[in-house]
C-alpha cells in the first residue's frame, strides 16, 4: 500500500515540454484514472511514474519515499501494459513469477503465490502454455497476474483493456473494479476512454497538453465541469456548445431567434464575463423535445437533421444557423427528419463558460 | 452493357490473366535454368566416368557411377580438408556472433554516448575490401605467431565476420517489441537479466541466422586460407581443391566435379535445418491481442 505524490514534475524532451507543471496526489488504496486525448501527457506521467521515463525536475513521491531517480525495480510498482508485453518464449507460469525468480523467491513460496493468483484470475488451467495458445482476454489476465503476484504497493495501467473486443472490456472493467476494492491497492489507470474513466476510478484527472484540467470524483467531473474543454470530453454523446449574447438575464442569438432567460440564482455567474457574450453548455439530456402544438417561449426552436434509433432512446442531431447540437428523446417521442421543433433547456443543469478562458463561470 | 459485351470483356480478362501467367512462368523458367542449369551440369558430369563426359559433355549419364566421388576423396584427403572448413566455419562463426551479441543489444536498446559514432565505426569494417586487410593481417598473424595456424584463421574469420553480425543482430534486437523490454525492467531486471533472459532467448532466430550466414560465408571463403596458411594439415576443402587445377587433372573433368559437390554438401543440410527457424513468427504472443 503506498500513497503517489508527483510534485512540481516536468517533462522535456530537449526543448520540447511533454509536461510543463504536474502537482497531484493519489491517495492510499486510490483508483485514479488519468483520461485525456492521445498526446495530453497520460502515458508519460504513468512512465514517470513507473520510472520508464526520467523525471525533467520535480520529486515523486512513493509510499512517502522520494524514487525520483531511482530505477522501476526499487519503486515497489507493478505496470499492466496496453499490449499486455507477455515473455512469447516462456509459459504462462514463468511468465507470472519472472518478477518473483529475479527475487529468488524460494521455490516452495512462489508456487504457492503463483497458485492463488491464477486462481483469483481464473488461468490456472493453462499455466504451461505459451502466451501464443492463450486469446486476448487470457493473456491480458495472465498479464494482470504477473503484475499482482508480488503484491506492489501501486499498480499501474496503460489502457489495459483497449485491445480487447467491447464485450470482454466490459467485463473486465468489473472485474478490475472488483479486484481493487477486494485488494485496495493504490491503482493508476490511463485511458482515453472516457467512459472506462467514467465507470472505474473513484477518482478522475482530466489533462490536455500535459496541464491537469480537473481532479475530482467521476460524478463532480460530469455535473462541475471546470471548463469547457472537461466538460466536452467527459459524457457521451459530449455536451453542446453554443456561444450567445447576454441581454438583461437572459442568453440571445438573434440571428436564429434563440431568447431564453436565465433563472435568478444563476445571473451572478453571467456577471463574471465582461465580454458580454457566452458560452452555453447543455448536455444531451438537458435539451427536452416539446410536444408540437406548444408555443417555443423560453425555448430553441431546431431543424431536425438526423434521428438515430438506440432502441430505448433516439439521439437528435439538430441544427439553427451556426448551431448543431444533439438532443436526446425518448425512443417513443415523435420526431420526423426536416421538421422544426422547440426544445426546452434545463437551465438548472446548463453551465456557462468564459468565452476566451473557457473557464466554467461558475467555478471563475 | 449487353450480353455479348460482357462476354467479350470477360474472354478479354481471362485471355490477358492467360498472356501473364504465360509470361511470369516463362521468365521464372529461364531463372531456374540460369541458377540450376550449371549446379545440373556439375553434379551430371560428376556421376560420369571422364570419357562419358568428354565423349558428350551435356548428355545424360548413361552409366552413373560414383567412382569419381571415391577417387577424389582418396586423392585429396577429402575427410581432413572438410574437418577442417568445418571447425573454421563453426568456430569463427559461432564466435563472430557471440562477439557481436552484447554489442547489438547495447547499440539497439541501450542509451550509450556516442552511441551513432560506435555503430558507424563498425559498419566501416563492413566496408573493406579484403585485400586491403590482407597484408596487415598477414603481418599482424606473423608477430602473434598464429601463421598457418588453426586458432588465427578462426580469429580472423571470427573479427571479419562480427561487423555484419552486429549490423544484422542490432536489426533483429530493435524489432523486439520495446513494451516487452519494459515489463522486465519493471518486475525488477538488471540490464544483464533484460539481456540474458528476455533480448537472448527472443534473438535467437536471428542468432540462426547470423550464424547460417557467416558459416556458408567462412566455407566459400578462399583467400584468407590461401594467404594466412602454408600446411596442407591445416587447409579447409576450397584451399585443398586447389590441387585438382594442377597439370595431372587438366583434362579431367568428373573429379573436380564431385569434388565440387561433396564441398557443397553441407552447406544444403546446414540450410535445409535452419531455413524454417529463419522464416518462422518470432515474437507471436507476446504483445496484441
Amino acid at each position: 500500500m503506498a500513497e503517489v505524490s508527483l510534485q512540481k514534475v516536468v517533462k522535456r524532451y530537449g526543448h520540447h515540454v511533454v509536461v510543463p507543471h504536474l502537482d497531484l496526489t493519489i491517495a492510499d488504496g486510490e483508483f485514479t484514472v488519468l483520461v485525456g486525448p492521445s498526446g495530453c501527457g497520460k502515458s508519460t506521467t504513468l512512465q514517470m511514474i513507473a520510472g520508464l521515463e526520467a523525471i525533467s525536475e520535480g520529486t515523486l513521491l512513493i509510499g512517502g519515499r522520494d524514487v525520483t531517480v531511482l530505477p522501476p525495480k526499487e519503486r515497489d510498482i507493478a505496470m499492466v501494459f496496453q499490449s499486455y508485453a507477455l515473455f512469447p518464449h516462456m509459459t504462462v507460469r514463468d511468465n507470472i513469477n519472472f518478477g518473483l525468480r529475479i527475487r529468488r523467491t524460494p521455490a516452495a513460496e512462489m508456487a504457492r503465490q503463483v497458485a492463488e493468483v491464477a486462481e483469483r484470475l481464473k488461468i490456472d488451467s493453462y499455466l504451461d502454455r505459451l502466451p501464443k495458445a492463450l486469446s486476448g482476454g487470457q493473456r491480458q489476465r495472465v498479464a494482470l497476474a504477473r503484475a499482482l503476484v508480488r503484491r506492489p504497493g501501486v499498480f499501474l495501467m496503460d489502457e489495459p483493456l483497449s485491445n480487447l473486443d467491447a464485450k470482454l472490456r466490459v467485463e473486465a472493467r468489473s472485474f478490475l473494479s472488483k479486484m481493487h476494492q477486494e485488494l485496495g491497492i493504490t491503482t493508476v489507470y490511463v485511458t482515453h476512454d472516457q467512459s472506462e474513466a467514467m465507470t472505474m476510478g473513484s477518482r478522475i484527472v482530466v489533462m490536455k497538453e500535459g496541464v491537469i484540467q480537473q481532479a475530482a470524483p467521476p460524478l463532480d467531473v460530469y455535473r462541475k465541469p471546470a471548463n469547457r474543454f472537461v466538460a466536452g470530453f467527459i459524457g457521451s454523446p459530449s455536451m453542446n456548445f453554443l456561444e450567445m449574447g447576454i441581454e438583461n438575464g437572459q442568453l440571445v442569438d438573434p440571428a436564429v431567434g434563440f431568447r431564453i432567460t436565465v433563472p435568478e440564482n444563476r445571473r451572478a455567474e453571467l456577471g463574471r464575463t465582461k465580454a458580454g457574450r457566452v458560452v452555453l453548455g447543455v448536455r444531451p439530456e438537458h435539451l427536452h423535445l416539446l410536444p408540437r402544438d406548444t408555443a417555443a417561449i423560453d425555448a430553441l426552436t431546431f431543424k431536425i437533421d438526423v434521428c438515430q434509433h438506440l432502441g430505448d432512446e433516439m439521439l437528435l442531431d439538430v441544427a439553427a444557423g451556426p448551431h448543431r447540437v444533439i438532443a436526446r428523446a425518448h425512443a417513443e417521442d415523435d420526431a420526423r427528419v426536416g421538421e422544426g421543433r422547440a426544445f426546452r433547456v434545463d437551465m438548472d443543469r446548463v453551465h456557462f463558460f468564459a468565452l476566451d478562458s473557457e473557464r466554467n463561470l461558475a467555478f471563475a | 452493357m449487353s450480353d455479348a459485351a460482357t462476354l467479350f470483356m470477360m474472354r478479354r480478362r481471362v485471355l490477358f490473366g492467360f498472356a501473364a501467367k504465360l509470361l511470369g512462368f516463362t521468365l521464372l523458367g529461364i531463372l531456374i535454368f540460369i541458377w540450376l542449369g550449371p549446379v545440373l551440369l556439375v553434379v551430371m558430369t560428376s556421376i560420369k566416368s571422364n570419357d562419358a563426359f568428354l565423349a558428350g559433355p551435356f548428355a545424360l549419364p548413361t552409366q552413373p557411377t560414383f567412382q569419381p566421388y571415391i577417387t577424389v576423396w582418396n586423392a585429396l584427403g577429402f575427410g581432413p580438408l572438410m574437418a577442417n572448413s568445418f571447425l573454421y566455419a563453426t568456430a569463427g562463426s559461432a564466435l563472430a556472433v557471440a562477439l557481436a551479441l552484447v554489442p547489438a543489444f547495447g547499440l539497439s536498446r541501450l542509451e550509450i554516448p556516442g552511441k551513432k559514432l560506435i555503430f558507424g565505426v563498425i559498419l566501416t569494417g563492413l566496408m573493406l575490401p579484403q585485400q586491403t586487410v590482407l597484408i596487415p593481417l598477414y603481418d599482424t598473424l606473423r608477430s602473434l605467431n598464429l601463421l598457418d595456424t588453426k586458432l588465427g584463421l578462426i580469429i580472423v574469420h571470427a573479427a571479419y565476420g562480427m561487423p555484419a553480425q552486429i549490423l544484422m543482430l542490432r536489426g533483429f534486437m530493435t524489432a523486439i517489441p520495446r513494451e516487452i523490454e519494459k515489463a522486465a525492467y519493471l518486475e525488477g531486471a538488471s540490464d544483464f537479466e533484460v539481456f540474458w533472459k528476455v533480448i537472448l532467448p527472443l534473438s535467437v532466430p536471428g542468432i540462426l541466422v547470423g550464424f547460417t550466414l557467416n558459416f556458408i560465408a567462412i566455407w566459400k571463403e578462399f583467400v584468407f586460407g590461401l594467404v594466412l596458411l602454408n600446411s596442407e594439415a591445416n587447409f579447409p576443402v576450397t584451399v585443398g581443391m586447389l590441387k585438382l587445377n594442377s597439370d595431372r587433372y587438366m583434362s579431367v573433368f568428373n573429379l573436380p566435379a564431385a569434388g565440387l559437390v561433396i564441398s557443397q554438401i553441407p552447406i544444403v543440410i546446414l540450410f535445409l535445418l535452419t531455413y524454417r527457424k529463419i522464416s518462422g513468427g518470432n515474437f507471436a504472443g507476446a504483445v496484441k491481442g
